[in-house]
C-alpha cells in the first residue's frame, strides 16, 4: 500500500477508513454501556473492562475447544476446555450471560455506591477489575489464547475500490450497526428508554411522579454491560485472548465516552468512529505516533468543547 | 507554624513568676504529636531504624525475612504514596496517572545523569523539576473536568506518557527496553553510594539508604508542613465541598492545579530516587498499572493521614516481594520455626499462596474500600483511642 499516485491513492484512503470503522466499532460498543451507566446511574465503571474480559473469554470457550497450556485449570488436569459449538451461539449466549452479570453487579456492587463519593465508586469497581483479570490469569494463565474468526466469515471479499479486504472485518462493522440501532431504538423510541431520559435529567422528579427508578436503573446497567460482552465477542477474534485485554480496551472506550459526551449514543458513535479513523490514519501516516495521536486528539476535544462533542453542559457535571 | 508547646512554655513565662500550673500550659500529648518538630523527629528515627529492624535486628528480622533493599524501595513508594495522598486524601481528586509524573522524573533523571551530570543531587533535582513541569501541563487540561473526569482524563494522559516513551521517542527512553545507560557519581563528590556508611553500617547500611532516607524525611517535613499551613487547610476545605470554597472566595481551580503539581512533584522526587535506586529505567514505569500501585498503596494504608500511605506502600512491597514468594501460607509458629514451635506438623491454610498474592491483595483492596476507607491506618488509630479509653484516658 502506497499513499503516492491516483488510483492506489484512493484505494489506500478507502481501505484506511474502513479499518478505522472497524477499529472504532468495537470502541462503540464497549463506550456506549460505559456512556449510559455513566449517564443515567451517575455510576463510574472502571470494572466495565472486566466484562468485556468475560465477554471475551465466554465467547472463547462456547465457540471453541481449547487446550489450556498454563494456569489452574491445566494444573487441575482439565486438558480440554469449550463447547466448541462455533460463533453464533456465542454471540447469542454472551450477551445474555454477561446481562446477567450486569445485572448482579448493579445490585450488589453498584446499588450501595451511588450514594458515596465518586471517587469510592472509581476504587471499587477498579479493585473489582484486578480481582476479575486475577481470576482468569489463575484459571487460564497468563498466555493467549486464538479465538478464530468464524468459518463463514474468515475469507478476503472483494469491494468495489479497494480489492480484497478481510470479511470479518465488515461483520463487525456490520454487526455494531445492529446493535447501535437496536440500543438507540429502545433508549429513543420506548417507554423504558423514555423513563430512563427523564431519570437521567432529574431523578427525583420522576420518583415524585410515581415511577420507581430502581427497576430501570438495574435494566440499563444489564444493557450496558451486556453491550461491552457483544464487543467482547466480536473483538475476540481481532485481538488475542489474554487476561489484559479489558484493561487495554478499556482506556480507549473512556476516551470515546469523553471525546463524544457523556451519556449521549450519537456522540459515543461519533467519538468511535473518531478514535479508529485516528488510529487507522496514523498507522497508515505515522505509525510510530499512532497510540499517542488518540489522546492528543482527545486533549483538544477537551479544550475545546470539556463537555464532549455532543454533551450537555447539564447532564454532565 | 504548628509548635505550639513552645508557645504554651512562651505564655507562662510572660505570665510572670507566680504560675499556677492549669492543663492549659501543659502541651497535652495531642499537642505535642502535632508539633512539626515531634513529626520530624519521629520520622527521622523511624527511618533510621526501618532498615536495621526490617532486615538485621534478630528475631525481628527472621519473622519479617526483609532486606536493605526492600527498605529503600519501600521509602521511596512511601514517598510516591505521600505526595499521592496530597490530592487524594487531601483535595479529593483521585487521579490515574501519576505514573506519568514517576515515571517522567525516572526518565529525566536518567537521561539527566548520562547527558548532564552524574552528582545524585542534581539527578534528583532535574528529575523533580521535570515531573513539576508536566504536572503542570497535564493538570491544567485534566482540572478542566472534575470528578470522574479528571480520573478518566489522568489515566489517559498516563498512558499518552507511556506511549510516547514506547515508540516516537524511543531514541531517548530506548523503548520496550528502558533506559539503561543511567550513570551515578558519588554523593556530594564524596560518598559511594554503593559503600556502606562507617560506623553506621550496621543500623541504615549504604550511603544509597541514607540518601533515600534524607529525602524521604525532608519529604515527611514537607507535606506536614503544607497539610498544617492555611494552603493545606484549603485543601482540605475542597475536599470536604469545593461549592463552598468557590463561594467563600477562593481560587478553587488554582488550589487544585497547585495540589496536583504539589504531589506529582512527591512523585517526581519518588521517580527520580528510584532511578537511583534501580540504576534502570523500566518502560512499565510510564504504564497505568503503576498509577493503579500507588492508588491501592494509598488506600489500603488509609488516604487522609500523612502516614498512612507510607505504611500501604510498605505493606504492598512487602507482600509483593517477600510474601509472593510463600508457596504455603501457613498457621503461624506450626512447623519448625527458629523461634518457637507450637505444633511439629506445619497447619496449612492455603497451598500455592506466591501464585494468588495479586488476586488476594485486589480482595482485601476491595474489602478496604467499602468497609474502611480509612485503611489500615484509620484502623490503628481507632484500636489506638479504644485503647486510650480503656485505660481510662480521656
Amino acid at each position: 500500500m502506497t499513499l503516492v499516485g491516483g488510483p492506489l491513492f484512493v484505494e489506500a484512503v478507502v481501505e484506511t477508513f474502513l479499518n478505522g470503522l472497524q477499529q472504532g466499532a468495537i470502541y462503540v460498543l464497549v463506550a456506549i454501556g460505559l456512556s449510559i451507566i455513566l449517564g443515567t446511574l451517575k455510576f463510574v465503571n472502571f470494572a466495565h473492562g472486566a466484562l468485556y474480559l468475560v465477554g471475551t473469554y465466554a465467547g472463547l470457550l462456547i465457540t471453541l475447544k481449547i487446550t489450556p497450556t498454563g494456569g489452574k485449570l491445566a494444573d487441575w488436569g482439565y486438558t480440554t476446555l469449550g463447547l466448541g459449538w462455533g460463533f453464533l451461539p456465542a454471540l447469542v449466549l454472551v450477551p445474555i450471560l454477561v446481562f446477567a452479570l450486569g445485572l448482579l453487579m448493579e445490585r450488589f456492587v453498584a446499588r450501595p455506591f451511588y450514594d458515596r463519593p465518586d471517587t469510592d465508586q472509581i476504587l471499587l469497581t477498579f479493585g473489582l477489575a484486578i480481582v476479575v483479570q486475577e481470576v482468569f490469569k489463575i484459571l487460564f494463565g497468563g498466555q493467549s489464547y486464538n479465538f478464530a474468526r468464524p468459518a463463514w466469515a474468515s475469507g478476503q471479499v472483494n469491494l468495489p475500490i479497494v480489492g480484497t479486504f478481510p470479511e470479518w472485518r465488515l461483520y463487525i462493522i456490520a454487526i455494531t450497526a445492529g446493535v447501535v440501532v437496536l440500543v438507540y431504538g429502545l433508549i429513543e423510541y420506548t417507554d423504558f428508554g423514555l423513563v430512563v431520559r427523564a431519570g437521567t435529567r432529574d431523578a427525583e422528579m420522576v420518583e415524585l411522579l410515581g415511577i420507581k427508578l430502581s427497576r430501570p436503573y438495574l435494566m440499563v446497567f444489564g444493557v450496558g454491560a451486556a453491550l461491552a460482552g457483544v464487543a467482547g465477542v466480536v473483538g475476540g477474534p481481532l485481538y488475542a485472548v489474554n487476561p489484559n485485554i479489558g484493561t487495554e480496551v478499556l482506556v480507549p472506550s473512556f476516551l470515546v465516552v469523553v471525546i463524544g459526551g457523556v451519556g449521549s449514543i450519537t456522540g459515543a458513535v461519533l467519538g468511535g468512529i473518531l478514535i479508529g479513523e485516528t488510529l487507522a490514519v496514523m498507522v497508515a501516516v505515522a505509525p510510530q505516533w499512532s497510540q499517542v495521536g488518540i489522546y492528543v486528539l482527545a486533549a483538544v476535544v477537551l479544550l475545546a468543547r470539556p463537555q464532549g462533542l455532543l454533551g450537555t453542559e447539564e447532564v454532565a457535571p | 507554624m504548628s509548635d505550639e508547646p513552645t508557645e504554651t512554655a512562651d505564655a507562662a513565662e510572660d505570665a510572670g513568676t507566680v504560675v499556677e500550673r492549669t492543663d492549659r500550659e501543659l502541651p497535652s500529648w495531642e499537642r505535642v504529636t502535632e508539633s512539626e518538630w515531634f513529626v520530624v523527629g519521629v520520622t527521622t528515627v523511624a527511618v533510621a531504624l526501618f532498615p536495621w529492624l526490617f532486615a538485621r535486628a534478630p528475631v525481628v528480622s527472621g519473622v519479617l525475612r526483609g532486606y536493605q533493599d526492600l527498605a529503600t524501595l519501600i521509602l521511596i513508594w512511601g514517598i510516591f504514596a505521600m505526595g499521592f495522598n496530597l490530592l487524594l486524601g487531601y483535595t479529593g481528586l483521585l487521579s490515574f496517572g501519576h505514573a506519568a509524573f514517576w515515571g517522567g522524573a525516572a526518565y529525566a533523571a536518567g537521561v539527566f545523569s548520562a547527558q548532564v551530570s552524574s552528582s545524585p543531587i542534581l539527578v534528583i533535582l532535574a528529575g523533580t523539576t521535570f515531573a513539576a513541569l508536566s504536572a503542570w501541563v497535564l493538570g491544567f487540561v485534566s482540572l478542566r473536568r472534575g470528578g470522574i473526569y479528571f480520573a478518566i482524563l489522568t489515566l489517559a494522559f498516563g498512558q499518552m506518557a507511556y506511549y510516547m516513551a514506547l515508540s516516537p521517542l524511543a531514541w531517548i527512553t530506548g523503548g520496550e527496553n528502558g533506559f539503561t545507560g543511567v550513570q551515578l557519581g558519588k554523593l556530594l563528590g564524596v560518598f559511594h553510594l554503593r559503600y556502606p556508611v562507617p560506623g553506621l553500617g550496621w543500623l541504615v547500611g549504604t550511603w544509597k539508604y541514607v540518601l533515600v532516607g534524607a529525602v524521604a524525611i525532608l519529604c515527611v517535613a514537607a507535606a506536614n508542613r503544607i497539610l498544617h499551613s492555611p494552603y493545606g487547610m484549603v485543601f482540605r476545605a475542597i475536599r470536604e465541598n469545593d461549592q463552598r470554597a468557590e463561594f467563600v472566595g477562593l481560587n478553587v481551580w488554582r488550589y487544585k492545579l497547585m495540589a496536583f503539581v504539589i504531589s506529582g512533584t512527591f512523585a517526581g522526587v519518588a521517580g527520580s530516587l528510584f532511578t537511583i535506586y534501580s540504576a534502570y529505567v523500566p518502560l512499565s514505569s510510564f504504564y497505568w498499572t503503576t498509577s493503579g500501585e500507588v492508588v491501592i498503596m494509598s488506600v489500603l494504608g488509609g488516604v487522609g493521614s500523612l502516614f498512612g500511605p507510607i505504611l500501604g506502600a510498605g505493606v504492598y512491597l512487602y507482600v509483593e516481594n517477600i510474601v509472593s514468594g510463600v508457596q504455603k501460607l501457613t498457621v503461624p509458629f506450626t512447623g519448625p520455626s527458629e523461634y518457637l514451635t507450637l505444633v511439629e506438623e506445619p497447619i496449612v491454610l492455603l497451598d500455592g499462596f506466591g501464585a494468588y498474592w495479586h488476586l488476594i491483595l485486589g480482595l482485601v483492596f476491595v474489602a478496604v474500600v467499602v468497609l474502611f476507607p480509612r485503611g489500615i491506618w484509620g484502623l490503628l488509630e481507632d484500636a489506638g483511642s479504644a485503647l486510650r479509653r480503656l485505660g481510662g484516658g480521656r
